[in-house]
């Protein structure tokens, strides 16, 4: 009987670690970080919540199911910036690789976007999705990043009704799929090299 | 017992193949097609129009498939034909700055064998081409599942990070034709940002790192923002009676360093 108490034991740490190296899976769901009422103005790059009110938190085989309904992916998961200090000769060639056929704004993430740019943002996500507000919308970036979690509370208040939000970000699907590389959309290219940019 | 046994095995195989639960098991190895272009471009943009073998028979290259720390990812390159080749340069294609070291070997050199740590941002292929003496290519490629290696943050203050910076240390292993080298230096990436300020750390590397032994060039490495802190490089070299190693390594900054290293006895 305690053999067999053990053995599960070992089993049951087994499936832990496999799954704890496994962003693919839902193992998001064990933080403790509470939903803000508004956009997430703090660290981008640390714990976000379990939950989005008014969308839905999927993990990568729910958007590999999701996929046949033909989403649109928004990426909004950072441009590399061009490194103060460099010298001249070295070869800088920057690429972002997302999931295939998702549409990449950089920096979009951002809870403190101008309004202009915010008008942008949406009338190009409007574009992209024929008007259609109940037309399913995935965000995402990276594990740990606000920026998905904020553009997904941005398309909630602006009244779409099918916002994804997946958590694992490209970490997560690259476990189980290629990726693409993808260029920025038009107005979201990084700022040149010098002074701050936005946070990763 | 017999159940004990089937569970650990069941359970060591779950650890060591959790992918192969689910369905939609990855199979990405680096031979995509937009992989194959992306290597295009960048040995184009390297090595111009000069054509580029497989490199099977002539160079190696050794690296984890799925790296424990991205800032930290050992690299082993092994030149099959030593007396052939006259350089290495080391490409990790989906790095923002993807030409990570060129290593040219000098008369007192072996490329046999050479061991780097470096850096990968993404999952990416990391290319090893090997140049001969009359300028050919040879290349060959690892596939490495890694990601924000260039951008982890250091986890001290910039001031911690370049205590003691250019000291150097030089272990020679007892065969006396194989040595590491070790220099502290944080080769800052440019793409770290301090975690208190929240301002990138601008670049600083080392740019070059020459080893001689007596008055002949061991190897030259041209570094890059891809090579990890506190740079450890393992080498191979020819022996002979010279009684001193001297090491001269300068930053991007063009602060330089020099230090030497008595040479182990030789044994017959």
């Amino acid at each position: 009987m305690t053999r067999l108490v053990l053995a599960s034991r070992v089993l049951l740490a087994a499936v832990s670690a496999a799954l704890m190296i496994l962003p693919v899976a839902a193992a998001e769901s064990t933080s403790h970080v509470p939903e803000p009422r508004e956009l997430w103005t703090g660290p981008m790059a640390s714990d976000t919540p379990a939950t989005l009110e008014g969308a839905q938190v999927i993990d990568v085989p729910a958007l590999e199911k999701l996929l046949a309904e033909k989403p649109l992916l928004i990426d909004v998961g950072p441009a590399d910036r061009k490194p103060d200090g460099l010298p001249a000769s070295t070869i800088w060639k920057p690429t972002h690789r997302s999931i295939p056929g998702a549409v990449w704004f950089p920096g979009a993430g951002s809870g403190e976007l101008p309004d202009e740019k915010v008008e942008a943002l949406l009338q190009r996500i409007g574009e992209l999705t024929g008007g259609n507000k109940s037309a399913p919308v995935v965000t995402f970036c990276r594990p740990k990043c606000w920026a998905s979690w904020n553009i997904g509370k941005r398309l909630v208040k602006a009244g779409y009704t099918s916002v994804y939000w997946l958590p694992a970000g490209v970490t997560g699907w690259q476990e189980r799929n290629d990726t693409s590389p993808v260029e920025p959309e038009a107005g979201w290219t990084p700022k040149p090299s010098g002074g701050q940019s936005a946070a990763k | 017992m017999k159940l004990l046994r089937s569970l650990v095995i069941a359970a060591v195989f779950t650890t060591a193949y959790p992918a192969a639960l689910l369905a939609g098991v990855s199979m990405i190895d680096g031979s995509e097609p937009e992989r194959q272009a992306r290597w295009e471009e960048l040995s184009e943009y390297i090595f111009g129009d000069r054509p580029i073998e497989a490199g099977g028979d002539l160079i190696t290259i050794e690296a984890p498939t799925r790296a424990q720390d991205p800032a930290l990812v050992p690299i082993t390159v092994k030149v099959l034909k030593k007396d052939e080749v006259q350089a290495i340069h080391l490409v990790i294609d989906d790095n923002p700055s993807p030409y990570a070291a060129r290593i040219k070997f000098g008369p007192a050199g072996d490329p046999s064998e050479i061991k780097l740590r470096v850096r990968v941002n993404d999952y990416t292929n990391i290319h090893a081409v090997a140049e001969t003496a009359d300028g050919r290519l040879y290349q060959t490629r690892a596939f490495v599942k890694a990601s924000g290696g260039c951008s982890a943050p250091i986890g001290v203050s910039d001031a911690e990070a370049l205590k003691g910076v250019g000291q150097m240390k030089m272990k020679f292993d007892d065969n006396a034709k194989t040595a590491t080298l070790m220099i502290r230096h944080p080769n800052f990436s440019g793409m770290q940002m301090n975690q208190v300020t929240r301002l990138y750390t601008p670049a600083r590397y080392l740019d070059e790192i020459k080893v001689s032994y007596g008055d002949k060039t061991v190897f030259e490495i041209k570094g890059d923002i891809s090579l990890s802190s506190d740079p450890v490089i393992g080498f191979s070299y020819n022996p002979s009676d010279e009684s001193e190693f001297t090491v001269r390594a300068v930053d991007t900054k063009g602060e330089r360093w020099e230090e030497t290293f008595a040479a182990p006895a030789r044994i017959n």
